[in-house]
């Protein structure tokens, strides 16, 4: 057999460390920042529901970004950019670890082909906000109509067939296409230096509004703006003694830090050995937190009950997440001047986070076809971008059979967890707490205090076990049992399952032929 | 808003103000410090 000679390609790097803290942090913060962290806020115990989230954040999330941080840098150093390569460079007697590793390069994919999607709606209506195409809509039913008629779930008034949504995916699928193409430091890296800082200001400026809103209407004095941030922000301690609600808070850090998911393997591994991770990791968290508690928390849910009064915030705050962002604050900001301009400037803010986050969802993929299979960058995105854009298809067309929220449940919630747990337990325990704390302080700009090898050791995996049998116990039975799916819908989760099943075995059987490749090429080397 | 709510919303957006302005300020006085180097 002839083996290739190949010539390993010279890894990308970040331009700056403010670029990867940039690009961590554009990962970390998406739709969710803006629409799930305050609705758990408010159905959560209101401002008591940060105790339980600090908390969360102090002994899970932080852990876990240095955690990641630290052994993307470690697996960078042997040329490996993906979990596969990064498990099996901490533990390189061990055949099966890298296998543990797919589902560093699974999630981060199966999140892509529907969360590319869900991007492509902020777009769409960022350009209708502009058009005043929903602009005479001023009730929830109108505006859930103008929403299910766009996304092709009915044909109506509004949209005749799912066109215009199609076309918005496929001008979002490619634009993440070429953000990649121009690779870490030209695509990744400049789309986060101009996406972030016009997120943060499109926020600003939506916060700012909110909080100018005073009492809009002499006939509700109560409907104001300063009980609009009490909705969000009064404490019932008594949600303190239910466990759901410490549930709730360590799965919304888990979720708005994007650990768990690859990605920050991924960015970490493009760092030089001696570049800090402790404070870098600190700043893109803050940074995603600072987006999240003080950004996302003070504008959609004070601004709907300005305008929708306690009574109905309820049944708007229990209404989902996507009902808020798309049909709810469409209608808040339709009631103010100048209506089409913030309708615009919210949903391009929704735009930015999605496409900060998509591109980083990406990344894992591309490194994989990168560094195992020494394939040149342009070649491993025509690739990933062929079969994503097959993979998207389901995703698309299929969104009323509940296909997206299957993906959404294994891809993006479930199979998290389960890596998390992997990460911390190979890091802490596998790889040794004591190695562990020498290579996290390794150039590192600030000390941890020393309890933290306590907590990183103990409380974390605890924490994480915690969170997977309190899901498993709540919740595995009735999702693996279909019980929420009706029964024309049954077939279409069944495929999806048996689709993501098909993914997992193709990937895993992609590390078993990268590993022996390379096993043959240093056989055959003089 | 109670006045509950108004120090726990004060004591977050403080907090995490503080944390950020920290981290930032950390990183930019190295990089004065690796400029004037």
């Amino acid at each position: 057999m002839i083996i290739k000679q190949v010539m390993p390609a010279i890894r990308d790097t970040w331009g700056s460390r403010l670029a990867i803290i940039m690009a961590v942090a554009g990962s970390a913060i998406g739709l969710g920042n803006f629409l799930r962290f305050p609705v758990k806020a408010v159905a959560n115990g209101g401002g008591a529901f940060m105790i339980p989230y600090f908390v969360s954040f102090l002994l899970l999330g932080l852990p876990l970004m240095w955690i990641e941080w630290t052994m993307g840098r470690y697996g960078g150093g042997f040329e490996h950019g993906t979990a596969p390569g990064i498990f099996h460079s901490l533990l390189r007697k061990n055949r099966f670890v890298k296998y543990f590793g797919v589902i560093g390069i699974f999630g981060p994919l199966v999140i892509f082909i529907y969360y590319t999607y869900i991007e492509s709606w902020t777009l769409a209506y960022s350009v209708f906000a502009l058009m005043g195409k929903y602009a005479g809509l001023a009730d929830q039913a109108s505006m859930q109509a103008f929403l299910r008629g766009f996304q092709g779930l009915e044909h109506n008034a509004h949209f005749s067939s799912m066109g215009w949504a199609y076309v918005f995916f496929l001008v979002t699928f490619f634009l993440n296409i070429s953000v990649i193409y121009h690779g870490i430091r030209g695509g990744i890296e400049r789309l986060c230096k101009v996406a972030l800082p016009l997120l943060f200001a499109c926020a600003i400026i939506l916060l700012v509004r909110v909080l100018m809103l005073g009492t809009p209407s002499e006939n509700f004095p109560e409907r104001n703006i300063i009980n609009g941030l009490g909705f969000m922000w009064n404490p019932d301690f008594s949600a303190l003694k239910s466990a759901k609600v410490w549930l709730e808070a360590a799965g919304q850090i888990f979720f708005t830090l994007s650990v768990g998911i690859g990605v920050i393997l991924t960015y970490a591994s493009y760092l030089s050995r001696t570049d800090d991770v402790v404070l870098s990791g600190l700043t893109a968290a803050g940074t995603n937190e600072l987006a999240e508690v003080i950004l996302g928390g003070s504008i959609i849910i004070p601004a709907a009950f300005v305008f929708f009064g306690q009574g109905e915030m309820q049944a708007v705050a229990s209404s989902g997440t996507f009902n808020l962002g798309f049909v709810t604050m469409p209608l808040v900001l339709n009631q103010l001047p100048w209506a089409g301009f913030f309708g615009f400037v919210w949903f391009l803010l929704l735009f930015l986070a999605g496409v900060t986050s998509s591109v980083s969802l990406a990344q894992p993929s591309i490194a994989f076809l990168e560094d195992e299979f020494d394939i040149d960058r342009k070649k491993a995105i025509v690739i990933f971008g062929s079969v994503a854009f097959l993979l998207c298809q389901p995703a698309v067309f299929l969104l009323g059979r509940g296909v997206l929220d299957e993906l959404d449940f294994w891809g993006g919630t479930f199979f998290l967890v389960v890596f998390a747990t992997i990460e911390v337990i190979l890091f802490a325990w596998v790889f040794g707490m004591d190695k562990a704390w020498d290579e996290i302080h390794h150039g590192a700009d600030l000390t941890l205090p020393k309890f933290y090898k306590w907590i990183i050791k103990y409380v974390t995996p605890l924490f994480l076990f915690f969170i997977l049998g309190a899901w498993l116990w709540q919740e595995w039975g009735g999702i693996i049992l279909m019980k929420k799916v009706t029964p024309e819908c049954r077939p279409y989760i069944i495929a999806t399952r048996l689709g993501l099943l098909a993914i997992f075995i193709v990937l895993c059987a992609l590390v078993k032929i990268a590993w022996r490749r390379k096993r043959l090429h240093a056989e055959a080397k003089p | 808003m109670t006045a509950g709510g108004l120090i726990l919303m004060v004591v977050s957006w403080a907090t995490i103000t503080a944390l950020v302005v920290f981290c930032f300020g950390r990183i930019f006085r190295q990089k004065d410090g690796e400029t004037e180097k």
